[in-house]
């Protein structure tokens, strides 16, 4: 009774003040909104100013180009200038475009990302699940090999390549790519699988599979995320890379950035605006695609594998 | 210690395990018979889950040997050793349903299917869990997901059951529920099982033996209601029953009419069971007594000893009420039933029987 005699009571009490009560009311024009909302609204355009310029100047003939007025849309759009970068562009002797860089680009790209993510999620598992003696020594080696710079190893690696007699083709840049990207990618399987609960790994030890078994079974179909991360590094890293290109390989097998190099920097003959910036966004256009394509994916498997270190 | 067990099913003879210059095991013996029910019973940090990933194979050794089945699996793999694991975590493979779980070791095995099939038919109706075979762990609670990870280790067809804190990770209710279904488990298919957990009540409930651990070191090994009415030591007499153990301080009289003292308290010791000669030398003590062997009022007359006192602090607890009060200066718990209307400040006189209560010596810690 003295309850029910409580909550009429408490009733009158709200009705009768008509002070706050539920869902706090939020003001869409806030002060604080306005200011979030506009500081980020100018970074973007700040940001996409230059991606425009280029879309535009690549859609716009050379006469109108002359004109100066690099922010005015097309008066009249013409596509031949991406026509041109893509299938007749010459660099050199070749003319035949960025489409040569492109498959080269491909035929790099896809054996060195799998190459790579093959040995580092390996690497990552021995070392985050089987603890093997030396482990911890091992680990900070390769991790070091992450802060040497790049220019040091150039030219013994040029040395190497020559030795074993694979300099200048596509299997050699294929393996230099692999193995520089190998610090950086086992650190990021060591710590997800780190990550995972160790009596899941004690489990399938108990039922009686082995280092392939475990990480073929129970592991790898748990690790979809942190592949996506390490694919997109690859993709995007080896796909942007020009030292590497230039210096490991010869001008028929130059990856698309250098062939791209190659087109912007020709010092013979007119300079082609639209033409150059049809060639960039084309070569920097996979990159994008992979972007947008598994952005989601990538926030969600670097937040996982930075969870434990 | 009890005697030696003619063939015992797990031996561990002369266990030691280091990480580095840390000793988390120590020279340890246990053998466990045929069809036992251990628990390894501590405090977390005392070495009762190491020893049971050693026993496990999940461990390397520092020194020793490890025998199942009158077997030297000292340097076998877990596979081979003839074991089952039940994990804390459950441990169940995230990607799997609850059928290939099941399986999973005895697809690694190559077991032949039809065999496959008839084992898991069997654990699921052990278990009760046939309506969840298509289910990924995800879909299931805690209770299923533990019942599961029992019948993994069930299908193995193994000799020796291991668990690991299996019901740490439940909540109450279910936790007492599962206990009941594991005792039962373990009366249908008589293993052996060694069983690890840091809840005195799993161990007094489950146990055959209870081998209670502190620093790596088993301090006592024995049936149930022994350790409880018989502790070895200050620490299990402390570690077992709740409410704790009382102690008080004191010093022991030796003679043949032994008796303890304690701030005007003289409790005579005729009745106590010393542990051989323990008697004989008068030194410092300390006198435990637990909570539900005190009396009240009359009752406390009739016992060989009785004191005057008043009461401190109420706490009731529903099923029955613990009061504090003092003896001897200092503070003493202990239980009356429920419907006893007692009230801070009351007069009362408390009781117990010399013969229930332990002494142990002020220095070692050890039993008298």
């Amino acid at each position: 009774m003295a309850d029910v005699s409580l909550a009429t009571e408490a009733a009158t009490i709200r009705s009768a003040a008509s002070g706050p009560s539920g869902p706090k009311p939020r003001h869409r024009l806030s002060r604080r909104n306005i200011f979030l909302y506009g500081t980020l609204i100018v970074v973007a355009l700040y940001y996409l100013l230059p991606l425009y310029v280029m879309v535009v100047t690549s859609l716009k003939g050379m006469p109108e180009i002359r004109l100066g007025n690099i922010f005015s849309p097309p008066l009249e759009i013409t596509f031949e200038p991406w026509v041109k970068a893509w299938a007749t562009a010459c660099t050199g002797l070749n003319c035949d475009g960025l489409s040569r860089g492109f498959w080269n680009s491909v035929r790099i790209t896809v054996p060195s990302v799998l190459l790579s993510i093959a040995i580092a999620s390996v690497n990552g598992y021995a070392l985050a699940n089987w603890r093997f003696k030396g482990a911890d020594t091992f680990f900070i080696i390769l991790i070091v090999g992450a802060f040497i710079p790049y220019q040091v190893m150039i030219y013994p690696i040029v040395i190497i390549l020559r030795e074993i007699g694979i300099y200048g083709t596509l299997t050699g840049l294929v393996i230099v790519h692999s193995i520089f990207g190998m610090p950086i990618l086992t650190l990021l399987f060591r710590n997800y699988f780190t990550s995972m609960p160790e009596e899941l790994f004690r489990a399938a030890r108990v039922d009686g599979a082995g280092f392939w078994g475990i990480y073929l079974r129970i592991m790898l179909p748990m690790s979809l995320p942190i592949f996506v991360v390490a694919i997109i590094l690859q993709v995007t890293g080896i796909w942007n890379d020009f030292l590497f290109g230039v210096v490991y390989t010869r001008p028929d097998t130059y990856p698309m950035t250098v062939q791209l190099n190659n087109i912007v920097n020709s010092v013979q003959g007119v300079k082609e605006y639209n033409v150059n910036m049809a060639a960039t966004i084309l070569t920097g256009l996979v990159p994008l695609i992979v972007y947008f394509v598994s952005g989601k994916l990538f926030v969600r498997g670097i937040a996982a594998g930075a969870v434990k270190g | 210690m009890a005697a030696a067990i003619a063939d015992p099913s797990v031996s561990i003879q002369d266990l030691s395990l280091n990480f580095g210059s840390v000793s988390v095991l120590q020279t340890l013996n246990l053998d466990v018979a045929e069809g036992e029910f251990i628990v390894l019973l501590g405090p977390s940090g005392c070495g009762k889950s190491t020893l049971l990933n050693c026993i496990a194979g999940l461990l390397d050794i520092s020194d020793g040997r490890i025998f199942i089945k009158g077997k030297n699996v000292t340097w076998e793999e877990p596979k081979d050793r003839g074991i089952g694991m039940v994990f804390q975590s459950y441990a169940l493979y995230p990607q799997m349903t609850v059928e290939k779980n099941l399986s999973f070791g005895l697809r690694v095995a190559g077991v032949p299917k039809e065999e496959i099939a008839k084992r898991i038919a069997r654990a699921a109706e052990i278990l009760q869990i046939e309506p969840l075979l298509q289910r990924k762990p995800s879909a299931l609670s805690g209770g299923q997901r533990q019942r599961v990870a029992i019948g993994r280790a069930l299908v193995r067809d193994v000799d020796v059951f291991l668990f690991d804190e299996p019901l740490s990770n439940l909540d109450a209710k279910l936790r007492s529920e599962l206990r009941v279904e594991i005792k039962l488990l373990h009366r249908k298919l008589e293993n052996t099982m060694i069983y690890v957990t840091h809840d005195q009540i799993e161990a007094m409930t489950l146990a055959d033996r209870i081998a209670v651990m502190r620093g790596g070191v088993i301090q006592q090994l024995d049936a149930p209601q022994t350790i409880y009415n018989r502790p070895v030591n200050r620490f299990v007499a402390g570690f077992l029953g709740s409410p704790a153990m009382n102690f008080l301080k004191g010093e022991l009289e030796a003679g043949d009419a032994p008796v303890f003292k304690a701030d005007g308290v003289s409790v005579p010791l005729g009745r106590y069971q010393f542990e051989g000669d323990g008697g004989r030398a008068a030194r410092p003590c300390i006198f435990g007594i637990r909570p539900e062997h005190i009396a009240l009022g009359d009752a406390a007359k009739a016992m060989p000893f009785s004191a005057e006192s008043t009461v401190e602090i109420v706490d009731p607890m529903g099923s029955d009420t613990l009061v504090w009060t003092k003896l001897g200066g200092q503070i003493v718990s202990f239980r009356v039933e429920a419907d006893k209307t007692l009230r801070n400040g009351d007069a009362i006189r408390i009781g117990f029987d010399p013969a229930r209560a332990s002494l142990f010596d002020a220095e070692t810690d050890s039993r008298l």
